[in-house]
């Protein structure tokens, strides 16, 4: 019997993340940071939307020199998974450029750059839990209550570190 | 005022769908290709709105200094780690450990910098954060 690869191992219901895979994600969060000074940056020499652009035009050029780099020095058959990706998996990244575009406009409304990140980051929460609750897009994990209180001191904390700044 | 509440909210929102729809490609391709196509569609979409309603070289691009164009390049890892992360976590989680990772960073950047705000909230506020990491190990058993 041949075993079918599989990319990662299926999400189970109220596992314990792993040590490593929590620090992945605090890492991964952690660039986020240089990643809006960068862009606000440029969005403050120029206008949000051409930030937006340069950022999309670096990435694609910078992803496509890694997955060069990777393909030359390394080939695990990585394109045998077996699993062929709908159409729409491909279209993260339209959502990605809407984001850019509607936050650049409230961060100019009454709301300001505060209310944008506060009210946003509600949003991102509350979108995760129905998407996790309902398994859509072929990702599930049942949030557990752990995991909900986990999030709630999360998502509290945050809120005061957003409005400390005032 | 309504509105804009609601476009900051749906902006939230998007953030999500979109992790989790290139954390659909990554499994099946791999998490650096998910990247690629994120970066590349967004690029198509943003080159057409520019065509219709911007320019591609205003004022002040060549003024602007170099770190102002290297935000793409941790934006592939990031896009990257969070198509590998939330396959294992899920995306309740993954959007909260992100965060936690972006305010964290954020305040030390904050203290570095000394940028102005309350200390004291701000203290709380990565308090709590910790302890919501710290709490996040555990997993916990499903209850219904």
């Amino acid at each position: 019997m041949t075993q079918r690869k599989r990319p990662a191992p299926a999400p189970e219901e109220g596992r314990a993340p792993r040590p490593v895979e929590i620090c992945a994600a605090l890492a991964t969060g952690g660039l986020l940071t240089f990643m809006l000074f960068s862009n606000s940056t440029m969005a403050a020499y120029t206008t949000p939307l051409f930030s937006s652009l340069v950022a999309h035009g670096v990435g694609t050029v910078a992803a496509a020199v890694a997955l060069v780099l990777i393909g030359a020095l390394w080939r695990p058959g990585a394109s045998s998974k077996g699993v062929r990706a709908p159409l729409w998996a491909y279209l993260g990244g339209v959502s990605g450029a809407l984001t850019v575009m509607l936050t650049s406009m409230t961060a100019n409304s009454p709301l300001a750059l505060t209310g944008t990140l506060a009210l946003g980051l509600v949003g991102q929460v509350v979108l995760a839990l129905v998407f996790d609750r309902f398994g859509v897009m072929g990702l599930r994990r049942m949030p557990t209550r752990n995991d909900l209180m986990s999030l709630g001191l999360i998502v509290a904390g945050t809120l005061l570190i957003i409005f400390s700044r005032g | 005022m309504a509105t804009v509440v609601l476009l900051a909210f749906v902006a939230g929102m998007l953030v999500t769908l979109s992790r989790q729809i290139n954390g659909r490609l990554a499994a099946a391709t791999s998490a650096l290709t998910s990247s690629f196509w994120n970066h590349a569609v967004g690029l198509g979409v943003l080159v057409a709105y520019t065509l219709v309603a911007g320019r591609f070289w205003p004022e002040g691009a060549a003024a602007a200094p170099w770190y102002a164009w290297a935000g793409g390049i941790a934006g592939v890892v990031f896009v990257a780690g969070g198509s590998w992360v939330i396959h294992r976590l899920g995306a309740a989680l993954t959007s909260g450990l992100l965060v936690a990772g972006q305010m964290l960073s954020g305040v030390m950047m904050d203290l570095i910098r000394g940028t102005e705000g309350s200390g004291p909230m701000r203290f709380a506020g990565v308090a709590l954060i910790l302890l919501g990491v710290w709490m996040s190990r555990r997993g916990g058993s499903r209850r219904e």
